[in-house]
């Protein structure tokens, strides 16, 4: 199966301060910002109503709370394996955006990673990244 | 592997070693996006990062800071001179003060210690919807929260859709959804914005 290619974002969960306070344990009631989790936009059917990538012409298997994903920072190689903890990002409301590297561009958002895991393979002020999503 | 145990040695040893401090910029490991790729201990997906730390200082001491993590979990944090600080934008150590909120990445010491690499001081990465738009402000519904955004000239800068970032930020109306990048004001419903991605 062909990685699905797109945009990384980040999000906070769990214990936290300031405005994350408020953000809960995620969909899944398992996300924790120090932990190497992720959101998906196709985590349920009714994740994946509000998320709607397919509205941005993105095509993604439904996948469920706990499943392994592996992303790849396009900008340098780096790559993190995951769980699914929560739903999101909300694709369609970013439909096109592209965020490139160089020659590497992604384009729509795909997967929103915890702090944890996303600051181990770019840097937290970055924001936005293209990358790579595979299941191996 | 063998950079990632190079690497952490080297760290290691310049944290514990008084000299090493400024030993720890010749590791290369700072801001760029290539540091990132350099290495990563193996951590099962789903499970916590021990190389990573979140919390609010309580208090700075030297080059150490002890922070409360927001579980409750207390963790010692040296900075070294080859540490990069953010907070709002590239910074010093000098700009961090008890009461920040943090996140922290680096090498797990023998002693706890977490020996940093980066240092994100106040980041918030919020999803909104703009509420409402002021002169150098933004007003943001965030999960039910109102926050308020400050537009700092210089250092703002906003994303439309594909465009590099540029500092107009008079195509951002209300109602429109933005992911926000910023610096928490501690203890307030307050923000610096850093750059603000939306879809126009």
């Amino acid at each position: 199966m062909a990685a699905l290619v797109g945009e990384m974002s980040w999000f906070c969960c769990g214990n936290a301060w300031g405005p994350c306070g408020s953000t809960g344990r995620g969909a899944c009631g398992t996300c924790n910002s120090g932990n190497y989790q992720h959101a998906w936009p196709n985590a349920s059917a009714a994740c994946f109503t509000i998320t709607r990538p397919d509205s941005c012409g993105v095509s993604m298997a439904r996948r469920g709370c706990g499943f392994r994903h592996y992303t790849t920072n396009l900008c340098n190689g780096a790559r993190i394996g995951t769980t699914i903890a929560d739903c999101g990002p909300q694709t369609d409301l970013f439909c096109g955006e592209r965020s490139c590297c160089g020659s590497a561009c992604g384009t729509n958002r795909i997967i929103d990673l915890t702090p944890a895991a996303y600051s181990a393979i770019a840097s937290l002020s970055s924001g936005l990244r293209p990358c790579s999503v595979d299941i191996v | 592997m063998t950079t990632t145990m190079d690497r952490r040695r080297l760290l290691s040893t310049a944290v514990l070693g008084g000299a090493g401090l400024v030993g720890a910029t010749a590791l290369g490991s700072l801001a760029p996006e290539a540091a990132f790729a350099a290495d990563a201990r193996a951590v099962e997906p789903g499970a916590p990062d021990p190389d990573f730390a979140e919390g609010r200082i309580s208090t700075i001491s030297g080059g150490t800071l002890l922070v409360t993590g927001s579980d409750g979990v207390l963790h010692s944090i040296r900075v070294t001179d080859g540490t990069s600080v953010w907070k709002l934008h590239p910074t010093t150590f000098d700009q961090v003060a008890a009461g920040d909120g943090l996140y922290a990445r680096g090498v797990r010491l023998p002693d706890g210690t977490l020996a940093a690499d980066s240092v994100w001081v106040n980041i918030v990465n919020l999803h909104a919807h703009i509420a409402g738009v002021g002169r150098n402000t933004l007003h943001l519904d965030h999960k039910g929260q109102r926050i308020v955004a400050h537009v700092v000239p210089g250092f703002s800068a906003a994303v439309y859709n594909s465009t590099p970032a540029v500092s107009d930020l008079s195509l951002l109306k209300v109602g429109r959804h933005v992911q926000v990048l910023g610096a928490w004001h501690p203890d307030t419903n307050e923000i610096s914005v850093a750059t603000v991605y939306a879809a126009v």
